[in-house]
């Protein structure tokens, strides 16, 4: 009985101080670690985003790699959850040792990757978390973002919205990081470019709130101009399906960022006439590039992109162009390579900005409206703000990180 | 940033009103919940993954005909009922097992199987979100008198009084009913007199059950149906049992009550910290009545 | 035959020479564990002790206490917090923030348990649950002051903490001071009352033991060495976030003390250690690590009720008496 425990344990021990990865007689791989939710409604983008990046590093490694050497992709599901995505990246950095880590669209634990990552001294690429604090407070030389953060996105609802005639604006979103830093951001723009802006009134609801008509109404009897949504995820749609039940879309112009990739999961019942800025659609740009992205990603999966699979082509395309450029996988070289790179991508070139790891990427105003031939509402009429209008100044940057 | 006060007469009653139609969802949810730990003594923590069943099986219900108006109605019906069997399977194989262990088994017991159904619900609709639209009936809000009312918070408002006039005939006016008030009194008592106490355990967790499948299926069309969706609604529910008096489904309609009141005045009076004002409307009353509102069952 | 009276003076003296053994034995096989083992591992046993702490002191209340101690991870997060804040807000040196946190967690303690001891099993359970849950959303919405949902990250750590060996010494060193004193306070006279409230609330009653004061008293112990533990979670992950007190973190932890065994004093210690490497590992290969524990979780319920280190230790005892009783023949 006690030899038979005895020769499990020593088993499991030895399972477990196994090399994770055996080092061939070939080049060694260059191992790319992703967490990110994969569990609950989060993972409608963190799907894409892994699904993209695996048909780019599919084609790379088709083409014989990056260097000679292929690239590997070892991926965990962290379930929205901090503690479970810390440890997971833990085993990826110090066990699987992986090259460079990516994730997750959970903010906060963005944040703490940041920050591990700075630690441990891996790059970190940020594909779908929002937060301006990854590459403005908490920035450090080992943290880039491949998508549009808080700061960008009010500013670009700002620049969309001060032209227009309202005035008195009532903010409401998620009590979370993504809802209070673009509501912050967005004031805060609009403040600078229209100073006679009021706001009527705000309020904030928990994540996955079940129930948006008792704010609603409350919205409604404050009579403001223009609504402001602040909300991310699935709150997206249930909100948007809380204005389509209420009518309100009738009464008041609305704004949500991300409206039009949330849109889609309606149908064609979701709420016309809603504002909307986003970074990418797959009926827009209309490129060849674009076209072309959408037919591979169709062909292999069977189903239409949405905003996240930009995230992951792009993480591709800067890991493979860093990689070429330096000459390798030494990480502090990589991360030289990686400063003001420049890749193209289904909507243009884009480049990474050296100072904060920011990319530069261009974003879409436009507003919800049924279009023949679509089986959901889209984005028309939209208008490109250029992403160098909508960065963050360097003094900001450096103002933010003097205070910290 | 200031937030500003909008307090009128008609936004109050309106409040209220959409309160109510909140109330409703979250009395048919805590008033199976208090029906099982009356009856049953089982603190069901998968109370709420059975919500979220009823909500992603309603989603396919309704898909399955044709998305109108009947599906809609259909799903109300079938949702539920599918829950209940569920539960009945869960019931009869793995928890009339327990009854005799610990209440804190009975608990971690229905932790595991929430986890399971969770994850269930993974493999079967997959992790994004679904999402299912409002009949056309429901769509858009009545004006009256200066209110605009959501049509489905009315129709929400009749469905609660309908179950709960249900729930009380069933429990006053039924022979499971009265057995059922018995066995939560004295369980070994209404075994020895020859009544099959198992079956009629098993007949109230499927009611507690099919009224968590119910509850699901009617924020179906108002929200999007997602993998999660259960762990805040199992809180509130077992608040509301709590406040009201575990095991009294009377004490979980005024608890709904106070609960779904409190919430949506809340966003009224100080909608940045609405979320406070029901959880300390349950620590008043539990400061002030330990035990609940009304008499527990036990 | 031996007489029962010197079977159990024989197995007493054992236990007593293994205690005296245990903790150097501990302490040298924590020492030594860095040393041998890659860096993974370290930061894993870390984790697994800081876990193993936390699922200890809810063990005080609810295996020997027998109170139904349904949101202990309440307890663990204000440690954590309050760590945290004194440091990253309130920029205190490390030692007396670390002296603040289970302080913080034995208030906390006081607050709830006083309104709590009231009530009795799955009572007490359930306005437990209720008042952690109001805890967790004041912490979850005052985003000026604990970050709100994202919590707070980049916590000043001195320099000799913030490494991964650093941090394992740090908990290594606190966790193991921290289960001597939970294993004195268990077996000392407050211990055996404590047991045997549990046992038979009703006879300790009337032999004048004050029942009420007793689980207020456990309540508080428990918190602060939640707290303690919640703090050195913040070293060793050097982040801190509202889910750390969500009710399923308390159900997380309920199953470690279940799958280790309630009525052993290193039973949830080992199934912190189980639990956290099935899910480290397991997470690996699938992205269904709830079904698993699900399973798991049923599996050890109807199957093992006393826990994986409850049952050997009954078939080790067992084999124990066996061999004593036939050892002077």
């Amino acid at each position: 009985m006690r030899k038979s425990w005895a020769f499990i344990v020593c088993l499991g021990i030895v399972f477990c101080l196994r090399p994770a990865s055996c080092p061939a007689a070939e080049a060694a791989p260059i191992t790319i670690g992703i967490v990110d939710t994969y569990s609950g409604p989060a993972s409608y983008y963190s799907n894409d985003v892994r699904d993209a990046f695996l048909l780019m590093v599919d084609k790379i490694n088709a083409s014989g790699g990056i260097l000679g050497r292929k690239v590997q992709v070892e991926t965990r599901d962290d379930k929205f959850r901090v503690d479970v995505g810390l440890a997971e990246a833990k085993e990826l950095i110090m066990r699987e040792h992986v090259n460079v880590l990516m994730g997750t669209i959970n903010s906060s634990l963005a944040l703490a990757l940041a920050d591990l990552c700075r630690k441990e001294k891996v790059p970190f690429l940020a594909t779908m978390a929002k937060s301006d604090r990854l590459t403005g407070a908490d920035g450090n030389r080992y943290v880039f973002s491949v998508n549009e953060n808080t700061a960008m996105i009010g500013k670009a609802a700002a620049l969309g919205l001060a032209p227009r005639p309202f005035n008195r604006y009532w903010i409401a979103g998620d009590d979370y990081e993504y809802g209070h830093a673009l509501a912050g951001s967005l004031w805060k723009n609009m403040k600078k470019l229209k100073p006679g802006a009021v706001l009527a009134g705000e309020s904030w609801w928990k994540v996955g709130e079940p129930d948006f008509t008792p704010y609603i109404t409350a919205i409604l009897a404050a009579k403001p101009d223009c609504l402001i949504v602040a909300t991310g995820g699935s709150d997206c749609v249930s909100f948007l399906k809380a204005i389509k039940a209420s009518g309100l879309n009738h009464k008041l112009p609305i704004f949500m960022h991300t409206a039009a990739d949330s849109v889609k999961s309606l149908g064609l019942d979701g709420p016309q006439g809603v504002l909307c800025t986003g970074t990418y659609y797959t009926y827009f740009p209309k490129t060849a590039a674009n076209a072309q992205f959408v037919a591979e990603f169709e062909k292999r999966y069977h189903r239409e992109p949405n905003s996240g699979a930009l995230y992951g082509y792009l993480a591709a395309e800067f890991i493979q162009k860093a990689c070429e450029k330096s000459g390798g996988m030494d990480t502090e070289k990589f991360i030289d390579a990686l400063q003001g790179l420049s890749v193209e991508s289904p909507v243009g070139s884009v480049t990474m900005r050296a100072f904060d790891h920011q990319v530069v990427l261009p974003m879409f105003m436009g507003v919800t409206k049924k279009e023949p031939g679509f089986k959901y509402l889209v984005a028309e009429d939209n208008v490109t703000i250029p992403g160098e209008q909508l960065m963050p100044s360097i003094a900001e940057i450096k103002q933010a990180r003097a205070k910290h | 940033m200031h937030p500003a006060i909008h307090l009128t007469l008609v936004s109050l009653i309106q409040q209220v009103l959409v309160g109510l139609g909140k109330t409703t969802t979250l009395f048919i949810v805590s008033s199976g919940l208090t029906l099982v730990l009356g009856v049953l003594r089982i603190p069901n923590i998968s109370h709420g993954a059975l919500y979220m069943v009823g909500a992603f099986l309603a989603y396919s219900i309704t898909r399955m005909l044709g998305g109108g108006a009947a599906g809609f109605f259909a799903s109300l019906l079938l949702a539920p009922l599918a829950v209940a069997f569920l539960s009945l399977l869960a019931e009869r194989f793995l928890l009339s097992r327990l009854y005799e262990r610990d209440h804190l088994m009975l608990l971690l017991f229905t932790f595991a199987l929430a986890l399971i159904f969770d994850d269930l619900v993974k493999i079967v609709w997959g992790s994004g979100y679904r999402s299912l639209p409002l009949p056309a009936m429901f769509q858009g809000s009545f004006s009256f008198l200066g209110l605009a009312l959501p049509r489905y918070s009315l129709f929400l408002l009749c469905v609660g009084p309908l179950v709960a006039i249900g729930l009380w005939f069933l429990i006053n006016r039924t022979k499971i009913g009265k057995i059922s008030r018995a066995a939560a009194v004295h369980r070994e008592m209404v075994g020895a007199v020859g009544i099959n106490v198992g079956w009629v355990f098993a007949a109230v967790f499927m009611i507690g059950c099919f009224l968590a499948g119910l509850g699901g299926a009617l924020v179906a069309p108002t929200q999007s149906i997602s993998q999660g969706m259960d762990a805040s609604i199992i809180i509130e529910a077992f608040l509301i049992v709590i406040m009201g008096g575990l095991g009294n489904v009377w004490g979980a309609l005024l608890g709904s009550l106070i609960f779904g009141l409190t919430d949506s005045l809340g966003v009224l009076i100080l909608p940045q910290f609405s979320i406070v004002f029901p959880y300390a409307a349950v620590i008043v009353v539990l400061l002030l009545r330990p035990s609940g509102l009304l008499k527990s069952a036990w | 035959m031996v007489a029962p009276s010197l079977s159990l003076a024989y197995r007493a003296r054992s236990l007593l020479r293994l205690e005296t053994l245990a903790f150097p034995t501990a302490a040298a096989v924590l020492f030594l564990l860095p040393l041998v083992l890659p860096e993974f591992y370290v930061y894993f046993a870390a984790l697994v002790l800081v876990t193993g702490l936390f699922a200890t002191s809810l063990n005080l209340v609810l295996g020997y206490g027998g109170m139904y101690q349904f949101h202990h991870a309440v307890f663990y997060g204000a440690g954590a917090y309050a760590f945290a804040l004194m440091l990253a807000k309130a920029h205190a040196p490390l030692w007396p923030a670390f002296l603040f946190a289970p302080l913080v967690s034995a208030m906390l303690g006081l607050l709830i348990g006083a309104i709590c001891v009231r009530l009795s099993k799955l009572y007490f359970g359930m306005l437990q649950l209720s008042l952690g849950s109001l805890v967790w959303a004041v912490v979850f919405r005052w985003y000026s002051f604990t970050g709100g949902g994202d919590g707070l990250h980049e916590i000043p750590l001195p320099d000799a903490i913030s490494t991964t060996r650093g941090a394992y010494y740090l908990t290594a060193v606190v966790v193991l001071i921290c289960m001597v004193l939970l294993y004195r306070i268990v077996n000392s006279p407050f211990g055996k009352i404590f047991q045997a409230i549990r046992d038979n609330p009703q006879r300790s009653e009337a032999i004048g033991v004050d029942i009420r004061l007793h689980q207020l008293k456990g309540e508080v112990l428990a918190a602060f060495f939640a707290g303690i533990a919640g703090a050195l979670y913040v070293v060793v992950e050097g982040s801190v976030v509202p889910d750390m007190m969500f009710w399923t973190a308390s159900m997380e932890v309920m199953v470690m003390c279940l799958l280790g065994g309630w009525y052993t004093f290193l039973g949830p210690l080992f199934g912190a250690a189980v639990i956290l490497g099935l899910r480290t590992f397991a997470g690996i290969y699938t992205d269904h690590w709830p079904l698993i524990l699900g399973i798991i979780l049923m599996a050890v319920i109807l199957f093992f009720p006393e826990g994986v280190l409850g049952l050997l230790l009954r078939r080790a005892n067992s084999k124990m008496e066996l061999s004593t009783e036939t050892e002077p023949e």
